[in-house]
């Protein structure tokens, strides 16, 4: 299996990409990480340098074809499940980095324990009304948190304002809408947001101070995993 | 948009939202039935609209109504104008369409008073700061009470107290006065039979009903708004006030077929007896059937502005984040066949999320980010998009990786 950690997990949030690594490692999951790693083309899809992606993608394909793929980015996963598949016509095998979790603890190759610490969960564009993924993140937040819901949930739930280029181009427009979705928590009385997405976090916690915490779901789940 | 504003239009939205989720909890099965057949008739329509085109001319034509089809905006301006030239005051109703076309700097110029008779148009009317309507049932939703009663206060020179019944009846009683003069009443319509060549309009206030009896009443409407009969007309615009107000029905739904007409003497058929001896409907294209050739779904549309409310750009910019009266993303996506690529780059192409909300809201599931997405290749094909795009896109090629650093 070929752990794609994407570009904000690989340069920016590399605690995500350890903590993810080390959960791998501790329900024995061999898996192989590219020195090479480049981009999965979704920046450039989103966009609109259709061509530019095509040719960056034609790349990327080289490293995955016939590979078992994991991301931790819901908008790798979203691209390489969708994308993929109607312009190159190459269905590859992804997985999202929740969902692989779920199974290992499912098979008990990993064991967790809970303690009544209050969530959230934000569910990202591209994981959550994208690809219909609202429940994965949820079973595994039960069983290790108190999860309580903000009003706007799954496919309702409100961006973090960070796509398709919007954070680069518009960053005014993004920290607003991020203060909305942590506003949102607020509301909810809870100030910590799980998210399955590390662009999500990286917009999310640049728009907030230390009373909030923005967490990946592998970050959670690595502090709650029993050592044996 | 200013942040008070902003916060005010958040605040409608809210009460607005609260309203849509209990009619919801309601009526949920009736809702999404009614919301099943409107996506069909819509469907129907855009895929038949030559033929639909063709048939409403026809029957408009028998029912007295006058057809004039105008390719652009300048083109339905000119004929407007031949039919108004020695108005010196003209009513209107709300309308997007009439929007559009730039309709009321138009006559302006030409030293004609266009009067806004719907209350929330009124007052952006008379505000100089306002841009626009901040949504297309609720235009002044981005004015707050004392607000309104400052704008009105300057434009009528005495006090106004913040108060919504006095308000009320000092711009109700201005409109009624200028109303009075006019010869000519212009609305847009809500939806079209064609095969009965009937026009739909709703409204709450009654203003349609006084607009659309002078003795001449011209309508201005796109093709889009075509659908085969009456009752489908009567489903559409059901559906419309449903996802925009959050009410099951509008206090009003106007059914008008002909002018105003009797042959109560000895079967001699006189025009305008209480209304309108004249109607024109001005069926524009201005675009539209471009958007039909590779972008129909842009054109399934029943304006009901669910899109804006809950869309998280439109909450953090307001109108700006779209094309005069056409907000959010879909606005903006329709701009690009009603004017040109740079208008749609300019009204905000690129400052959508694709976070794909809006096609969640949309009572006709319109799928807006992806309808974005293509339109901003054909953007970048052409050259235009930020600059801090392609930069990232210079440095993902270079070196697979979006950041400076």
């Amino acid at each position: 299996m070929i752990y794609f950690r994407g570009c904000v997990a690989r340069e920016k949030l590399k605690r995500i990409s350890r903590d993810t690594g080390e959960i791998l490692k501790l329900a024995g999951i061999e898996y192989t990480i590219l020195e090479n790693e480049e981009c999965c083309g979704s920046f450039l899809l989103r966009t609109g340098f259709r061509e530019d992606a095509e040719k960056v993608m034609d790349k990327t394909l080289k490293d995955l074809e016939g590979e078992k793929i994991l991301t931790s980015c819901a908008g790798c996963y979203k691209t390489f499940s969708k994308d993929y598949k109607e312009i190159l016509e190459v269905e590859l095998d992804v997985i999202h980095s929740s969902q692989l979790f779920k199974e290992l603890i499912e098979k008990g190759h990993l064991e967790v324990e809970s303690i009544d610490r209050k969530v959230t969960y934000h569910d990202p564009c591209h994981l959550g009304r994208h690809m219909e993924e609202y429940d994965t993140p949820r079973e595994i937040l039960d069983k290790i948190t108190e999860l309580v819901e903000m009003e706007r949930n799954r496919e309702n739930s409100r961006c973090c304002g960070a796509g398709a280029g919007v954070r680069s181009a518009f960053p005014e427009i993004t920290s607003k809408i991020a203060e909305m979705r942590l506003k949102d928590a607020d509301d909810a009385g809870v100030n910590t947001i799980i998210t399955s997405c590390p662009f999500c976090i990286l917009n999310l916690e640049s728009a907030c101070n230390d009373d909030y915490k923005i967490l990946d779901l592998s970050e959670i789940l690595f502090k709650r995993l029993k050592r044996t | 948009m200013e942040e008070s504003r902003l916060n005010a239009m958040k605040r409608s939205f809210s009460i607005l939202e609260d309203r849509k989720k209990r009619l919801f909890r309601d009526d949920y099965e009736c809702i999404n039935e009614l919301s099943d057949r409107v996506k069909s008739i819509r469907k129907y329509s855009i895929s038949n609209l030559e033929e639909l085109i063709k048939k409403a001319e026809k029957r408009f034509t028998e029912n007295d109504i006058e057809v004039i089809f105008a390719e652009s905006a300048d083109k339905a301006l000119d004929e407007i104008y031949k039919i108004v030239k020695d108005e010196p005051i003209i009513g209107k109703s709300k309308s997007n369409t009439v929007n559009e076309i730039g309709l009321s700097t138009f006559l302006m110029n030409k030293g004609i008073e266009l009067v806004e008779t719907d209350l929330g148009d009124r007052i952006i009317q008379l505000d100089e700061e306002t841009k626009g309507p901040s949504h297309p049932i609720g235009p002044a939703a981005h004015l707050n009470i004392k607000e309104i009663a400052r704008i009105a206060s300057q434009k009528f020179g005495e006090f106004i107290a913040p108060e919504a019944r006095a308000i009320l009846d000092a711009l109700k009683n201005d409109v009624t006065k200028r109303l009075s003069k006019c010869n000519v009443g212009i609305t847009g319509a809500n939806s079209i039979a064609a095969e009965d060549g009937s026009l739909i309009m709703v409204h709450n206030e009654g203003n349609i009903n006084i607009v659309s009896m002078k003795e001449i009443h011209i309508v201005v409407a796109g093709i889009d708004k075509l659908v085969r009969s009456v009752e489908d007309a009567i489903s559409v615009v059901k559906l419309e006030t449903i996802f925009a107000t959050g009410k099951k029905v509008p206090a009003y739904m106007n059914v008008i077929s002909s002018p105003s007409k009797t042959a109560d003497i000895e079967q001699i058929l006189l025009k305008g007896m209480y209304g309108p001896k004249r109607v024109i409907l001005i069926l524009l294209d201005n675009g539209r059937r471009e958007a039909l050739k590779e972008y129909d779904e842009c054109l399934l549309c029943i304006g009901c502005g669910s899109c804006i409310v809950s869309c998280p750009v439109y909450n953090v910019t307001g109108y700006e984040f779209g094309y005069r009266g056409y907000l959010g993303g879909r606005g903006i996506t329709f701009s690009r066949f009603i004017t040109d690529n740079q208008t749609c780059f300019d009204s905000g192409l690129f400052q959508c999320t694709e976070c794909g909300l809006c096609t969640l809201e949309c009572p006709v599931n319109i799928k807006t980010n992806e309808i974005i997405e293509r339109l901003r290749r054909e953007s970048v094909e052409k050259g235009k998009y930020p600059k801090k795009h392609l930069e990232t896109a210079e440095r993902i090629k270079e070196k697979g990786s979006p950041f400076e650093d």
